[in-house]
């Protein structure tokens, strides 16, 4: 699998090229066109209403739809929905991301995605939603963001806080705690008490330079409310 | 070639991400060798040189670090079976250090859930009753929750799968489906749910429905069904599912706590922050036996009520159980046990004699506009 960003920027796309029988695990919706020759594998094993349980536990299935170059070698080129940058990043088997669920694009075949609960506290508070992805294995991983993609490098024992709608993806390596935010920081509405993560180094913190949930307020002001 | 890459070493100089390298364990301490970098230098650390603690996101990475002031280098070693050889070959001082610091973190872990307190103590004591099951408590915080407010959860995520399959907007399809719900939902005496139903070109064979009132039939189920009541049946099953709430008590035990916290605080806002995240896992709920073995009996009920031949949805699963087994989908969530056989059985047995009222469609017609765009095997 070979990759190439179109367009760097607000509205980018991922051209992805796969050799015969390479599959691509992409974001379900991400597609925009292919090559003939690539199979969408829309099987969801086990039944449309398999058991609950196993979804969470394996979290594949709803997330993603994987791409098949099936009838020979070909290219796919994928879009996230919201206008923000995308970046590539290379798993070498021992980095692992944990990342956001709006905020994973597409995966090559040796990705590993399972979905990963988040602790009672943590994902109660957490803006970052109930379910992260833990990523981990061998081969390329695209990330997308709302708003440009901003990366944070911390060193052992180094600090950051973000706030939580912000966040897109981070090492595993890096720990972290959810604390309401003291004044000062813009609570997002969405989150709803404006709550920040305290970042602990040593890893790589991806961010978002826009807030999904503080934009989809700024919108909603100007439809009309009927009733 | 290179060897795998076990481990990530940060430091001074070394990418933010960490840099890929290789450890062993020998006898007197580690062996570092970097993998495709030209930042590290091959490295033995005796385990006299080094200290040792947890660390990383779940408290399961090994984090060595050695070295002073910015020749510091921390290595995270997060492969079992290396941390396993790590701890039966260094001396017992360097791990009662790291049982130290598994102890802190047990001890920050605990000192973290006393802050929850009381509140939580009462809220975990009704979780735990949910998970096992209690089903009083489930229909109690069910019975808690406005018909408006389930709507709201049903129709977002009824939009959002809506959204991203082929919804059929018209034709003799849809009319048909209308037509069943309409006699059908006529008949529910005080019903609060305004059913909307939709009609999904795919080749699954199955239906669902969501909580508040949202049907998706798939055209591969009306394809494999041999009459109008056949897909009558499953349809009248599923809104008997929205009817009995049957959604919302698999949903209240699966979010347990969080949904418990949530309506006993009466944040219902944030409970449906919390199911909108969990998004289509809401159409894939398995129900339980008995809410199964509940919306059949109603279901059958519900169909008798409208005049409907109520046999449909056994003849349906009878007919197909012989060579669909495996491509089935409805199987998966409705497994056609011998038990549930019989009692549907017995339950049709035990209503009253009449004649049923057609439908005004025809389903071969129905069928035929649905065209073959699934490949004939
Ligand atoms: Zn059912």
């Amino acid at each position: 699998m070979k990759c190439e960003i179109l367009y760097p920027g607000a509205f980018p796309m991922v051209r992805v090229y796969l050799d015969a029988n390479e599959t691509v695990k992409a974001e379900s919706g991400a597609m925009v066109a292919a090559s003939p020759s690539i199979d969408i594998e829309s099987k969801m094993e086990g039944g449309f209403l398999g058991a609950l349980s196993r979804k969470m536990l394996s979290g594949e299935k709803f997330f993603f739809q994987t791409l098949r170059a099936g009838r020979g070698a070909g290219e796919v080129l994928l879009a996230p929905t919201v206008p923000g940058e995308i970046v590539l990043l290379e798993l070498d088997g021992v980095n692992e991301y944990m990342v956001q669920k709006d905020g994973f694009l597409a995966g090559a075949e040796g990705v590993k995605i399972e979905s990963k609960m988040q602790s009672l506290t943590r994902g109660l508070l957490g803006g970052e939603g109930f379910f992260i992805l833990k990523i981990g294995g061998t081969g390329q991983l695209i990330l997308n963001s709302f708003g440009a993609i901003h990366k944070i490098e911390l060193k052992p024992n180094e600090e950051y806080i973000v706030d939580n709608s912000h966040l897109v993806a981070w090492t595993s390596t890096t720990t972290y705690n959810i604390e309401k935010a003291s004044s000062g920081w813009i609570a997002s509405l969405t989150s709803g008490e404006g709550l920040v993560c305290r970042f602990r180094g040593p890893g790589v913190v991806y961010i978002q330079s826009r807030n999904p949930g503080s934009f989809g307020n700024w919108i909603r002001q100007f439809i009309p409310v009927s009733e | 070639m290179n060897p795998t890459p076990n481990a990530l070493c940060f430091g001074d100089g070394l990418p933010g991400a960490g840099a890929p390298c290789h450890v062993t364990v020998s006898a007197d301490g580690l062996i570092m060798v970097p993998v495709g970098t030209s930042l590290l230098v091959e490295e033995a650390i005796a385990f006299t040189a080094m200290s040792v603690e947890a660390g990383g996101l779940d408290h399961d990475q090994l984090v060595v670090s050695w070295g002073a002031d910015a020749s510091v280098r921390t290595l995270y070693l997060k492969d079992p079976a290396l941390i396993i050889a790590f701890r039966r070959a260094a001396p017992s001082s360097l791990m009662a250090h790291l049982e130290r610091a598994a102890e802190q973190v047990r001890r920050a872990r605990h000192s973290h859930r006393a802050l929850w307190g009381s509140v939580v103590g009462v809220v975990v004591g009704l979780g735990l009753m949910l998970w096992f099951g209690s089903d009083l408590i489930v229909e109690w915080a069910v019975a808690r929750i406005p018909v408006q407010w389930e709507q709201k959860l049903g129709e977002t995520v009824y939009q959002d799968f809506l959204s991203k399959e082929t919804v059929l907007k018209e034709g003799p399809a849809v009319s048909a489906v209308q037509e069943m719900a309409q006699r059908m939902t006529a008949k529910i005496p005080n019903n609060p749910y305004t059913f909307q139903v939709s009609v999904v070109q795919s080749p699954v064979v199955n239906a669902f429905a969501l909580p508040g009132g949202y049907v998706v039939v798939f055209t591969g189920l009306m394809k494999k069904a041999e009459s109008g009541e056949e897909v009558a049946g499953v349809l009248s099953h599923e809104l008997n599912h929205v009817l009995q709430r049957h959604g919302l008590e698999r949903m209240v035990k699966m979010l347990g706590l969080a949904a418990v916290v949530g309506i006993v605080l009466g944040d219902q806002q944030g409970v449906l922050g919390l199911a909108k995240q969990l998004g289509m896992e809401l159409a894939t709920l398995k129900f339980g036996r008995e809410q199964e073995t509940e919306a059949d009996v109603t279901g059958i009920r519900l169909l008798h009520d409208a005049r409907i031949a109520p046999d449909g949805m056994i003849r349906f699963f009878e007919r197909l159980s012989e060579k669909d087994k495996e491509r089935v989908e409805l199987f998966s969530t409705h497994p056609m046990s011998a038990a549930r056989a019989q009692r549907l059985k017995a339950e049709l047995a035990a209503l009253p004699k009449q004649a049923p009222e057609p439908f005004t469609f025809e389903w071969k017609g129905v069928q035929d506009s649905l065209g073959t765009s699934e490949p004939k095997k």
